[in-house]
């Protein structure tokens, strides 16, 4: 990505401006999602959701007939939508470590929405992960942008520039 | 060897090789050196010390998991559970790991490492139950089975490397042949650890049909989830040809019919049970609600509360509901939290499960007065700032 150049991200009017040299990866995480990294997805993951319409889930169903997501309802509360998010993410990455630290107001792209953080570890590298996530509701669809790395040294070194990337999206 | 497939084996002869028992002596036999579960055993030949080689270092990796549950309280209750079902002497062989995950399934490596994962927990209603668990896991462990099947793989798979010079398909077509015939194979040892199981129960003093009882459940549970996503049952999409586990049906039958013929033991310790699990019940459903199969987790919600809907399960059952959030789904759920609430439930969370579903039926003004209870009760809540905002601001 060029930096300090504004970007669209996933098909969508959502518009960041990152300050390092995030990739984009070739794999998307749904039909409304991009995915960037720095380092690699195992040590710094930031995905951007952009339109998530009602009975849409978040990413994309891996197992639609054991295992379905939850899906997007406009009506959702913000903790509605962070329930979505954790039951989402323990189905995809099959844990039951993952926990949701904090819950505020927040505001993505000047509309009133919510910011949570949370952590979790899953069986198969048994490295904890820290995230931090924000999203709103915006004429019915979910945006969203969902950052995760390691907890040791790549949560922090990137935590800055992401949430200056979260405050300074438009959508 | 695992207690139920859950993987569909895509890569049939790498699952396969991933398949591990043990073997079982009948029950009531003296305990000789010969057997895994002798003091002092070793592994007799070249390949066992290789199994066994191998199952350390995945010991090694499990007991640093942060999956594992170190609950001392928990764990000497399911260690004392094995210990009464095989017999103290054996019972020293088998090291028990109690895995933190949803899913119904227990496993035994050849060098006597156990899992039991939470989610069988869950699903077990009885010590008895446990307990057939527990003695299948020790029969595979007994009778060698990891060791068997390493050996059939082996030789079948050697059989098939040259089948596949043969030309026009027909060497592929012997080579599914030989592939089903180590599933067959397979099926046929876990066939031997259930009717290891029912030895292992009556002499421990439990009653046999409740083996049984466990595939009756999780094929009613099955029956559950399909109904509620308006699917087909998936419970009989298990024990085909390529299954390493004979088909849950045929189970419940024949642990039926071997239980019938067994003597007559009674015990199947139900207040034990919960007792032992009183502590894990509400972080256990919240896994489970949170996998989001509305279906089963109201049906093992109505199980548990066979005997009374408890202040805990109609708060879990308000979570289940309200989580669902469908037609109805929010006035049903804070009818549910204000059961559990009426019932002396004092959890802060019950009052804010209550608020958010007020929230969404529209009765604003009471829902907030509940999220304004909730924030007083849990000041130091992570979600603090968002509930209070909620309420109209504290």
């Amino acid at each position: 990505m060029a930096r300090e150049q504004p970007i669209t991200v996933a098909k969508s009017s959502l518009t960041v401006k990152p300050t390092n040299d995030w990739n984009r990866w070739s794999r998307r995480p749904s039909k409304k999602g991009e995915l960037w990294t720095l380092d690699g997805l195992n040590l710094n993951e930031l995905t951007f959701f952009a339109g998530v319409v009602s009975g849409e889930a978040l990413y994309k169903e891996r197992n639609k007939k054991d295992k379905p997501l939850p899906k997007f309802d406009p009506k959702m509360l913000a903790p509605d939508i962070v329930q979505m998010f954790e039951a989402s993410n323990r189905i995809i990455l099959e844990t039951s470590l993952f926990e949701i630290d904090s819950v505020e107001p927040a505001k993505l792209g000047g509309h009133d929405g919510v910011h949570f953080t949370y952590h979790y570890t899953i069986q198969a590298d048994e490295v904890r992960r820290k995230g931090d996530a924000r999203a709103a509701i915006v004429d019915g669809k979910l945006y969203l942008i969902n950052f995760v790395a390691p907890a040791i040294h790549y949560y922090d070194a990137s935590i800055a520039e992401v949430r200056a990337i979260m405050d300074n999206a438009s959508i | 060897m695992t207690f139920a497939s859950c993987r569909h084996v895509a890569g049939a002869v790498l699952g396969v090789m991933a398949l591990l028992t043990g073997t079982v002596a009948q029950a009531g036999q003296a305990v000789e050196a010969a057997v895994p579960s002798a003091i002092g055993y070793q592994p007799r030949d070249a390949d066992e010390r290789g199994l066994w080689m191998e199952m350390e270092e995945a010991e090694r990796e499990l007991r640093n998991s942060n999956f594992v549950v170190h609950d001392p309280a928990l764990n000497a209750y399911v260690k004392g559970v094995l210990c009464r079902t095989v017999g103290e002497m054996r019972c020293s062989a088998a090291r028990i790991y109690i895995v933190r995950t949803p899913y119904f399934n227990a496993s035994m490596a050849p060098n006597g490492m156990m899992q039991v994962w939470t989610g069988l927990l869950l699903r077990t209603r009885n010590e008895a139950q446990l307990a057939a668990v527990l003695g299948h896991e020790f029969g595979h462990f007994e009778k060698r089975h990891s060791l068997r099947l390493f050996r059939e793989v082996r030789s079948k798979t050697d059989a098939m490397a040259w089948l596949s010079f043969l030309p026009y398909g027909v060497g592929l077509l012997a080579q599914l042949g030989t592939l089903g015939s180590i599933f067959s194979f397979s099926r046929d040892m876990e066939r031997e650890a259930d009717v290891e199981s029912i030895a292992y129960l009556t002499s421990g003093g439990y009653t046999p049909g409740q083996a049984s009882a466990i595939w009756a459940q999780l094929r009613d549970e099955q029956d559950a989830t399909a109904a509620e996503r308006k699917v087909r049952s998936r419970k009989d999409k298990n024990g085909g040809f390529f299954a390493s586990h004979p088909n849950s049906g045929e189970r419940m039958l024949y642990l039926a019919a071997l239980a019938s013929s067994a003597t007559a033991a009674t015990r199947t310790g139900d207040a034990e049970y919960r007792d032992a699990m009183a502590l894990w019940w509400a972080p256990l459903i919240d896994d489970q609600i949170k996998l989001n199969d509305f279906g089963a987790t109201e049906f093992l919600l109505g199980r548990l509360a066979g005997s009374g809907w408890t202040s805990e399960l109609l708060y879990a059952r308000g979570e289940l509901y309200r989580t669902r959030g469908g037609d109805g789904d929010f006035a049903k759920a804070a009818g549910f939290y204000r059961d559990a609430i009426a019932l002396g439930s004092t959890l802060p969370e019950a009052r804010r499960g209550l608020g958010l579903a007020l929230l969404r039926t529209g009765a604003i003004e009471q829902g907030r007065t509940m999220l304004k209870d909730y924030v007083k009760l849990k000041p130091d809540a992570g979600d603090r700032a968002m509930m209070a905002m909620l309420a109209g601001g504290i």
